[in-house]
C-alpha cells in the first residue's frame, strides 16, 4: 500500500464543557475538570448523577446542532474557506446524533421534524454553499472515522477541501444504559487508574478544515494516516487485536514505524474493560520504550463522536507548545499500564513531532489517527537542542 | 480509477418476493419476526426489526444457506460494512426512556443496552459473519442509501477494503413512522468488489442535485434512507442500465448510474 498524500489541517474550532478551544488546553495544563452534577436529567432515577455537561441555560432541542454549527463556522473562517469557489464538502460524525432531542419529543412533547434528525440543515445555516453534508454515526469513533472518510475524499479527487466535525450531547437512554450495568455512582472519570469507577458522558462538538498539503504555501499540521478497523468481537466490549489492527493500519497507511510516534492522546474512557485493554494494545505496539501517553476525558468527559477530534486538536496543541497536559483524574496507574509511559500528575515538556490519537467504540469500531507537527512549527523556546537535532534527523530520514 | 462492480445484491421486503420486485427472495421476504427462517434461530435476541432486517439482507445477499453459519464466510478478513439507516433505533431510545422514568433504571433490559449506540446495525453484521474491516453507519437522511454506496465504493478504491457490504434499511415502528410517515419496513444489500471479470455491473459517479431526481426504474415508496440501496439492488438484478435516485426536498436528491461493462482484464 502506497502511502496517502498528507493532507493539512488549516482550520480547527472546538466546544467543550470546559469552553473554547483556548479554554479547553488551559484547563487541561491546569489539571481542571468540566465535571459537574447533572440537572437536565433525574441523575438519582438513571444512577448516573454526574457528567461533563456544556452549561448553556435550560435544556432546549438540537443542542448538538447548535454547536456544531459553532465549530464548523469557526473552523471554516480559520481557514479562509470559500464554498462558492471551491468543492468543499463536509463529513459530520456522531455517535448519538440528535437522538436527546427525539426523547424529548417522544416524552416530553418538545418540537422535532424528520431532517433534524441529521445535520445538514445545521451545517448549512453557516456554511450554505457546501457541495454536500455526510452525517456519519459510529459511537465513540465517529469522529475518526468521519476524518478517514474527508481523507478518502480528498484522495479521489471527490472535494478541494473538507471541514470534518463532530458533535454529540448525552442522551437519557445512554445514560440509563451506563447506569444499568454500573455497579454504583461514579462522580469523575479517572483514566488508566487503578481505582476508576466507570465512564461519564460529556458534551462537545470539535471541527477541522483539512486541504492537501500540496496546496499550500506555509507549514500546517498534517494527517498522515487515519487506520480503521472493526473488532467482529462483541457488541459492547473492546478487543485488543482489533485495536491493534486499527494501530498498525494508521502506521502502515502513514509509512510510520511505532519508534517514529512520539505522543499518544488515548482513548481512555476509565471503564473497567477500555484501559486496561487499549493498554496491552499500546504494549504491544510500542514496546516497553514507548511515547508519552496523554488523555482528556478525565476533563471533558466522554464526548462520544466529537472525543477524537478533540484529541486531535490538544495533540497539535501540545506538540506546538511543547507541553503535554497530564491525564486528569489519573493518579495511580493500573497494573496493566505499569510499562507505559503515562503523564501523570503534572503537565510534561516534550519535544513530540509525530502524535497517535485513538478512538473506540461501542460494536468495536476503532479509528486511529496519525497527526504530524512540522519543524518550523515546533515552539523553538520549549524544545531543547538536543530534541531539534533528534528531530531533525528524524525528519532526514523520513523525507 | 479502479472500478467497483456488484458481486452481490438482495431486495428484502417483508412480504414481497422475486414474483413483486426484481432481487427479492423466491419465497416471500422474511419479517423482523420470521428472521430466523433465514438465519436460523440463535443470535436474535434482543435485536431490533432494522437490524433483523439487515443482517436477512446481507446473508441472501452472500448467498448463503438459511441457518446459523457452518463455515466461516470466505474473506471476511477486512470485509468493510457501510449501513445507510436513519430510524433503526428511535424506537429502543424511546422505550428505554418511557421505561426507566416509570420503572427505574432496573426495568431496563441489559440485552437492550447496544441499541442505544445507532451504530448498532453495521456492528451486528460484522459480529455475526466476521467482518474486521472499516464498520460506520451512514445517516444522512433520504440520500443515505445512495451516500452509503458511493462511500463504500470508495473504501475499496483507496485501499482501505477488498469488499463492502452496503447495507440500506428503515424499520416501520410506531416512532419511526410518527416522525417519518409513510415510511415501510425495507432493507437491501449489495456486496462491492473491485471490476477484475470480463463483465460485471458497476457504479458510476454520485450526482447531487436541489431538484428532483428520478430512478429510470420502479422503486417502492417510502423506504427513506434505504431507497438508494434498494434501488442499486434492484438494477443489479435487473442486470440493465440504469440511473438510481434518491432524496427528498429538505435533503436534496442523488443519483448515480449502474451499468453493465464488457471489458478486458487489465486494460480497464
Amino acid at each position: 500500500m502506497t502511502a496517502p498524500n498528507p493532507v493539512a489541517v488549516t482550520g480547527t474550532a472546538m466546544v467543550t464543557c470546559l469552553g473554547d478551544d483556548d479554554e479547553t488546553f488551559a484547563a487541561l495544563l491546569a489539571g481542571r475538570s468540566g465535571v459537574s452534577r447533572l440537572s437536565n436529567v433525574d441523575g438519582e432515577t438513571l444512577g448516573v448523577t454526574h457528567g461533563y455537561p456544556i452549561e448553556d441555560g435550560p435544556e432546549r432541542q438540537l443542542r448538538p446542532s447548535g454547536w456544531l454549527a459553532d465549530v464548523v463556522a469557526r473552523a471554516a473562517a480559520a481557514a479562509g474557506l470559500d464554498p462558492a469557489t471551491r468543492r468543499v464538502a463536509v463529513v459530520v460524525g456522531s455517535g448519538l446524533r440528535e437522538l436527546r432531542s427525539v426523547e424529548r419529543w417522544h416524552a416530553d412533547g418538545a418540537e422535532l421534524s424528520l431532517p433534524d434528525l441529521h445535520f445538514d440543515a445545521a451545517v448549512r445555516s453557516v456554511l450554505p454553499d457546501v457541495t454536500e453534508v455526510l452525517t456519519i454515526s459510529n459511537a465513540c469513533s465517529a469522529g475518526g472515522y468521519a476524518l478517514a472518510v474527508g481523507m478518502d475524499l480528498l484522495a479521489a479527487d471527490e472535494a478541494d477541501a473538507v471541514v470534518v466535525a463532530a458533535t454529540d450531547t448525552m442522551t437519557e437512554s445512554m445514560l440509563a444504559m451506563i447506569g444499568r450495568v454500573g455497579d454504583e455512582p461514579v462522580t469523575a472519570v479517572a483514566p488508566f487508574d487503578a481505582d476508576r469507577g466507570g465512564v461519564l458522558l460529556g458534551d462537545g462538538a470539535a471541527a477541522v478544515v483539512i486541504e492537501p498539503a500540496a496546496d499550500l504555501d506555509e507549514p500546517r499540521p498534517l494527517i498522515r494516516s487515519v487506520g480503521l478497523s472493526c473488532d467482529a468481537f462483541h457488541e459492547t466490549a473492546p478487543d485488543r487485536d482489533g485495536i491493534v489492527a486499527a494501530m498498525r493500519d494508521a502506521h502502515d497507511r502513514a509509512g510510520i514505524e511505532p519508534g517514529g510516534i512520539d505522543l499518544v492522546l488515548a482513548h481512555g474512557t476509565g471503564t473497567a474493560l477500555n484501559d486496561p485493554t487499549e493498554s496491552a494494545a499500546l504494549a504491544s505496539v510500542f514496546g516497553s520504550d514507548g511515547p508519552r501517553i496523554t488523555g482528556i476525558k478525565g476533563a471533558t468527559g466522554h464526548t462520544s463522536g466529537g472525543a477524537a477530534l478533540m484529541s486531535l486538536l490538544v495533540a497539535i496543541h501540545a506538540m506546538r507548545t511543547g507541553v503535554v497536559p497530564a491525564i486528569t483524574g489519573l493518579r495511580t496507574p493500573l497494573d496493566e499500564a505499569a510499562g507505559l509511559g503515562l503523564v501523570v500528575g503534572s503537565p510534561e515538556p516534550a519535544a513530540a513531532r509525530i502524535a497517535q490519537v485513538d478512538a473506540f467504540g461501542f460494536g468495536g469500531v476503532n479509528a486511529v489517527t496519525l497527526v504530524e507537527v512540522g519543524m518550523s512549527e515546533l515552539a523553538s523556546e520549549s524544545v531543547s537542542q538536543g530534541d531539534r537535532e533528534r528531530l531533525a534527523r528524524a525528519c532526514e530520514g523520513e523525507s | 480509477m479502479m472500478r467497483v462492480a456488484i458481486s452481490g445484491h438482495a431486495v428484502h421486503v417483508p412480504g414481497l418476493s422475486e414474483v413483486d420486485i426484481p432481487g427479492a427472495p423466491a419465497e416471500a421476504a422474511a419479517g423482523p419476526d420470521d428472521a430466523h427462517r433465514v438465519l436460523g434461530r440463535k443470535g436474535l435476541l434482543a435485536k431490533e426489526p432494522a437490524t433483523r432486517l439487515a443482517l436477512c439482507a446481507t446473508h441472501e445477499a452472500l448467498r448463503l444457506p438459511p441457518g446459523k453459519l457452518t463455515e466461516p464466510v470466505p474473506g471476511a478478513a477486512s470485509t468493510a460494512v457501510v449501513v445507510a439507516s436513519n430510524l433503526g433505533n428511535v424506537a429502543t431510545v424511546c422505550q428505554v426512556v418511557d421505561e426507566v422514568r416509570a420503572e427505574g433504571r432496573h426495568a431496563v433490559s441489559p440485552l437492550v443496552a447496544p441499541n442505544a449506540s445507532s451504530n448498532i446495525i453495521g456492528s451486528s453484521i460484522a459480529l455475526r459473519y466476521g467482518f474486521t474491516g472499516p464498520n460506520f453507519l451512514v445517516c444522512s437522511g433520504a440520500t443515505a442509501g445512495l451516500d452509503a454506496v458511493r462511500l463504500g465504493a470508495l473504501l475499496i478504491r483507496t485501499g482501505r477494503t477488498h469488499r463492502s457490504i452496503v447495507v440500506g434499511v428503515e424499520p416501520d415502528d410506531e416512532i419511526a413512522t410518527r416522525l417519518c410517515p409513510g415510511l415501510r419496513a425495507a432493507a437491501a444489500a449489495i456486496v462491492l468488489e473491485p471490476l477484475t471479470a470480463d463483465e460485471g455491473v458497476v457504479l458510476g459517479p454520485l450526482t447531487r442535485s436541489r431538484a428532483t431526481l428520478a430512478s429510470t426504474m420502479d422503486l417502492p415508496g417510502g423506504t427513506y434512507g434505504a431507497a438508494g440501496v434498494l434501488g442499486v439492488a434492484i438494477a443489479a438484478a435487473l442486470g440493465e442500465d440504469h440511473q438510481v435516485a434518491c432524496g427528498d426536498p429538505n435533503d436534496g436528491y442523488a443519483a448515480m448510474p449502474v451499468t453493465r461493462v464488457r471489458t478486458l482484464v487489465g486494460i480497464s
